[in-house]
């Protein structure tokens, strides 16, 4: 027998609680970026909103708020500029914290707040579900980190990567072995969906041209010591290493090897490429490459990004902010090229793109929305600065 | 590399890395002894102990031209300090839960577990942080064994700290205070021994000897990240029950064997770095079905 | 001790809120009126609410079957699990892999996912549940780690990218792929679970556990076999999580590793604790309030963990019984 006393009380709250989010739900439609510049919009001839999707809250936090900042930081500059068709922008955020159901919750969270595009996408895992979601919605997305196969193949034509596909930097870094003269390679990664997808790319890449892996191994993220792994590698003695995944890791991996008195190719991949990882990895990152775009610093438009950065936000710009800056700004460009804020028309202007120049390099869509050209480039580290390599 | 120069190799990473499991493990061990608590936040205490290492290293080594003098002083400062932190945590959330149910006091560990992982998450941003100590990384070989100075040092250094509690346990009067309590809690109270202020020191020698653990980490690899403490923790803890959980020798034997345990573990053909963890949680599984009170241990009953 | 008198005051204050409302409740006929009006509310919202209310909603009739299941673990039977998250993993994954790669019906990987997580809870309680209530923390702590770096690193899972293309149910006919049909059929869920979870609690078996928690030796002696028992709460509570990892996989139908997490872990266990370990209606609301706080409050994104867990480490020091209290008890609990 249902014990009604306790129960009707559950139902009460629920309902309760419903009721109290249907309030909540018309609140945060108020213009929300919390870092952008509260200027009243008098010379505006109104607001549009633009949705991020970012993991700011969780383990991944420290890529979230990074990239966070950098939509923010081209968010001010084009208010500053004079805004959107002489519409101001403004964010809100949906936080999917690189997990599939927070992320399912986020993007439903900002196709009801009724946002006219979104920027973000750093956790291929989380991103993916979404990709759905903005299209029933009609909401385009440009990404601008995850670049997962998968969300190539489940785009419903909507969503643009704008970071280029892993098949393109595992060919960067396939090609630059090569050109040191490497035989044999060994890989690592740490698990995360990004950095095993770059991995198996890369081996098939490799193998394809009759070389030969000779170690593959996956570290966990959060381990310090890699004694192990760096001795059995040294046992097996490839002449040169790829690491797919983050700097945390990666700085200790090639301090280790180093240590050690490995001397093969160390090749790292741009999810290490913050300024962070040569800090962290001292003067054992001297020497080691790394497959990335045009990296911020090198790159003389992009100075300016750097230096604004900085004085905004008090750190150094990590390793995707230079994408998502460009993401941002590339929507804006979009939405002035469509003359609206409409989505079909804002999806077809990005996928017109052509001859956009972002700080990471320029900007073409494949008809399956990907990167048109690689923009990656080999990069080394000198003197503890990163420059281009060759 | 040669079968001879891998061995040895991994033995050496073993015996190293099993040593700073070891010196987590003792603390708690300790800490299960007096009151039966599996101490969630003994990893985050280790963490702490590296990043107030960090800190204190940061104020100082400006001033002392020896790196290695600096090095020592922050230890010790960072040593004290993590142990006092450690005391008030336990006077805060651990004392009035004494009496309480076990489920309850497992849960507050939890807690306080995920307040000092979160806080340092926030207030790091999530960003690892270098850990400069000036010290160069030369290596030397003594034979087939690639060494540095550092890693000499730590080792020779954790097993001093282990052996100075081993002393501490067996021939001070806190330590077999602790020994007795370990025992028969309320009959070490009846017979006038402040359990509270022991329970307080086993807290403080615990807690540092997890921040001595930690700071060594910093300077060993060079980083220091909020979450070294998680994994950390789980290793200690499965290396205490190896060892028998409540015996200190218990939980620097058990910390060693798990620590060589890996370092072999990663050469058989299908575990490799990937299962590494797996391979020593399933270990540790096995370890509780066949021998739940660990090598050292002695089936306890239960006085009703 | 300020503080003290203070945090008594509150925990006062919530007992006669709580008495008020038992009191109100006692009126029969208001009962079954507001009962019949939230019920309404209920099955309404998915016909003018926007989708993030539905989705939200549905999220939270998840959370409030997970949180029964690790309830019968945890509440009635008094175990800490520390490791649920992987045992909702064994159901999303079973059912992913025989959905995605074999195409197999979601109804069949049903019973499937249910007797993948038997085996599991067998073999994780059959030789932990002997030891003392810690070591089966620990050893769900470390399975949970274990299910979540296996399914990470091995093929068919899908690897660290994870699993898509799971296929939507289809309920006579219709195929179950609006938010709107996920919302309805979690709310059903949720109130089976709910009513399962109270014809657990007056069966033999529950008044078995609930005598076990309050004192085991006498259970003992009285000829209950613990040991048996705590499997039967084990094992009951893993299928609880499977099928509600089933449904989930098949609502998302992609899953990846990130889903099942150590955090989301405590998240449960804090909700089952925060409403009132064992007691339906707090678990109830304990997961009502760790799903819909967050979205309450934007600003409190980064620190929503750390709140959650002050709030956990509070509830335990001064108000161990959660925030909803047993009738029986009066409050003489320190």
């Amino acid at each position: 027998m249902l014990r009604f006393k306790n129960s009707w009380i559950i139902f009460l709250l629920l309902a309760l609680f419903t009721v109290g989010l249907f309030g909540c739900g018309g609140d945060s439609t108020a213009p929300a970026g919390d870092e952008n510049g509260g200027e009243t919009p008098e010379e505006f001839e109104g607001e549009v909103l633009i949705g991020i999707m970012l993991p700011v809250t969780g383990a991944y936090s420290e890529n979230g708020i990074d990239m966070q900042n950098a939509v923010f930081l081209a968010v001010d500059e084009i208010n500053a500029a004079g805004g959107v068709l002489g519409y101001k922008i403004t964010t809100t955020i949906g936080d999917d914290e690189c997990d599939p159901a927070k992320a399912t919750a986020a993007a439903s969270k900002l196709v009801s707040e009724e946002v006219v595009a979104v920027v973000g996408g750093y956790c291929s895992g989380a991103t993916l579900p979404t990709l759905k979601i903005y299209g029933d919605a009609g909401v385009p997305m440009v990404v601008a980190a995850a670049n997962a196969t998968s969300l190539v193949e489940e785009n419903p034509g909507w969503t643009f990567m704008i970071n280029s596909t892993g098949d393109m930097q595992a060919e960067n870094a396939v090609n630059w072995f090569e050109m040191q003269g490497v035989e044999t390679i060994g890989l690592i990664d740490d698990g995360s969906a990004f950095a095993t997808d770059l991995k198996m790319l890369t081996k098939s890449q490799w193998e394809a041209k009759g070389k030969a892996v000779l170690t593959d191994d996956t570290v966990t993220v959060g381990e310090q010591d890699f004694s192990a792994l760096v001795t059995s590698i040294m046992q097996a003695g490839p002449d040169g290493i790829y690491w797919t995944a983050y700097h945390a890791e990666g700085a200790l991996i090639v301090r280790q090897l180093r240590e050690a008195g490995y001397e093969g190719v160390i090749i790292v991949a741009d999810g290490t490429s913050a300024p962070a990882f040569i800090e962290l990895a001292g003067e054992y990152a001297e020497g080691v490459f790394c497959t990335a775009p045009p990296f911020a610093d090198l790159n003389p438009a992009a100075a300016e990004f750097v230096t604004n950065f900085k004085a905004k936000f008090n750190t150094d710009p990590g390793a995707y902010s230079g994408l998502t800056y460009d993401a941002t700004y590339l929507l804006a460009d979009a939405m002035e090229r469509a003359g609206s804020f409409e989505g079909s028309a804002i999806r077809d202007a990005l996928a017109e793109t052509d001859g956009f120049q972002g700080i990471s390099g320029e900007v073409m869509f494949t008809e399956r929305n990907t990167l048109g050209r690689s923009n990656f480039v080999i990069l080394v580290v000198q003197d503890g600065n990163w420059a281009f390599a060759e | 590399m040669s079968f001879w120069e891998v061995f040895l190799q991994q033995l050496f990473n073993g015996l190293l890395i099993g040593a700073f499991y070891g010196l987590v493990a003792i603390g708690y061990s300790m800490v299960y002894g007096v009151i039966k608590l599996l101490n969630f936040a003994h990893g985050d205490i280790y963490m702490t102990g590296a990043f107030t290492g960090l800190i204190i290293l940061g104020f100082i080594s400006a001033g002392i031209a020896n790196a290695w003098l600096a090095i020592v002083i922050s230890l010790v400062l960072s040593m004290v300090l993590v142990g006092l932190f450690g005391v008030a945590i336990q006077r805060v959330a651990y004392r009035p839960m004494l009496k309480a149910p076990r489920l309850s006091i497992l849960i507050t560990a939890l807690a306080v577990s995920m307040i000092i992982y979160n806080s340092v998450l926030l207030l790091t941003q999530g960003q690892a942080r270098p850990f400069r100590t000036g010290l160069t990384g030369e290596s030397f070989y003594v034979g087939a064994l690639r060494l540095t100075e550092t890693r000499v040092v730590l080792l020779v250094a954790a097993l001093v700290l282990m052996f100075l509690l081993h002393m501490f346990i067996t021939r001070t009067m806190y330590g077999k205070a602790m020994r007795a309590i370990a025992l028969d809690r309320d009959t070490c109270q009846l017979m006038g021994i402040n359990v509270y202020k022991i329970i307080a020191v086993t807290f403080f020698v615990g807690s540092s000897l997890a921040a001595a653990a930690g700071m060594f980490a910093g300077v060993y690899y060079g980083t220091v990240h909020f979450f070294m403490g998680f994994l950390i923790g789980l290793k200690a803890f499965t290396a205490a029950v190896i060892g028998g959980i409540g015996i200190i020798p218990g939980a620097m034997l058990g910390g060693l064997l798990l620590g060589l345990l890996e370092s072999f573990a990663t050469q058989i053909p299908g575990v490799g770095t990937v299962w590494k963890d797996v391979f020593s949680f399933i270990f540790l599984i096995l370890f509780l079905i066949f021998k739940p009170t660990g090598i050292l241990g002695r089936v306890e009953s239960e006085r009703m | 001790m300020n503080d003290k008198k203070n945090l008594n005051k509150i925990t006062q204050n919530l007992d006669t809120l709580t008495a008020r409302f038992n009191d109100f409740a006692g009126n029969k006929t208001i009962r079954i009126i507001l009962f019949i009006l939230a019920f309404l509310v209920l099955v309404y919202i998915p016909i003018t609410g926007s989708r993030f209310t539905q989705e939200i909603m549905t999220n939270m009739f998840f959370y409030i079957i997970v949180c029964l299941g690790l309830n019968i673990i945890v509440g009635f039977a008094g175990l800490l699990h520390l490791g649920y998250a992987a045992f909702i993993a064994v159901g999303a994954y079973v059912t992913g892999i025989l959905s995605a790669v074999y195409g197999v019906s979601f109804w069949v990987t049903l019973p499937l996912s249910v007797l993948a997580a038997i085996l599991a809870g067998l073999a994780i309680g059959a030789p932990t549940l002997r030891l003392r209530g810690d070591y089966l923390a620990i050893v769900t702590l470390g399975f949970g780690e274990i299910v979540r770096i296996t399914v990470r690193n091995i093929d068919i899972t899908g690897g660290a990218i994870g699993l898509i293309g799971i296929e939507r149910p289809v309920f006579f006919g219709i195929t179950l792929n609006q938010i709107s049909h996920f919302y309805y059929m979690f709310f059903i869920l949720a109130i089976l679970a709910i009513f399962v979870s109270y014809r657990l609690h007056d069966s033999r078996m529950g008044r078995a556990w609930q005598y076990i928690r309050e004192d085991e030796d006498a259970a003992s002696a009285m000829g209950i076999n613990v040991v048996t028992a705590r499997l039967y709460a084990f094992i009951i509570g893993s299928a609880f999580g499977a099928l509600a990892g089933s449904f989930y996989a098949a609502k998302m139908t992609a899953i990846s590793p990130e889903s099942f997490m150590f955090l989301h872990s405590v998240m449960f266990l804090l909700a089952v604790v925060l409403g009132g370990m064992g007691k339906i209606p707090g678990v109830v609301l304990g997961a009502v309030i760790v799903t819909l706080f967050p979205e309450l409050s934007r600003d409190i994104g980064q620190y929503r963990v750390i709140i959650f867990a002050i709030v956990l480490l509070l509830l335990m020091l001064y108000r161990p019984q959660g925030i909803w209290p047993d009738k029986k008890l009066i409050s003489t609990k320190k």
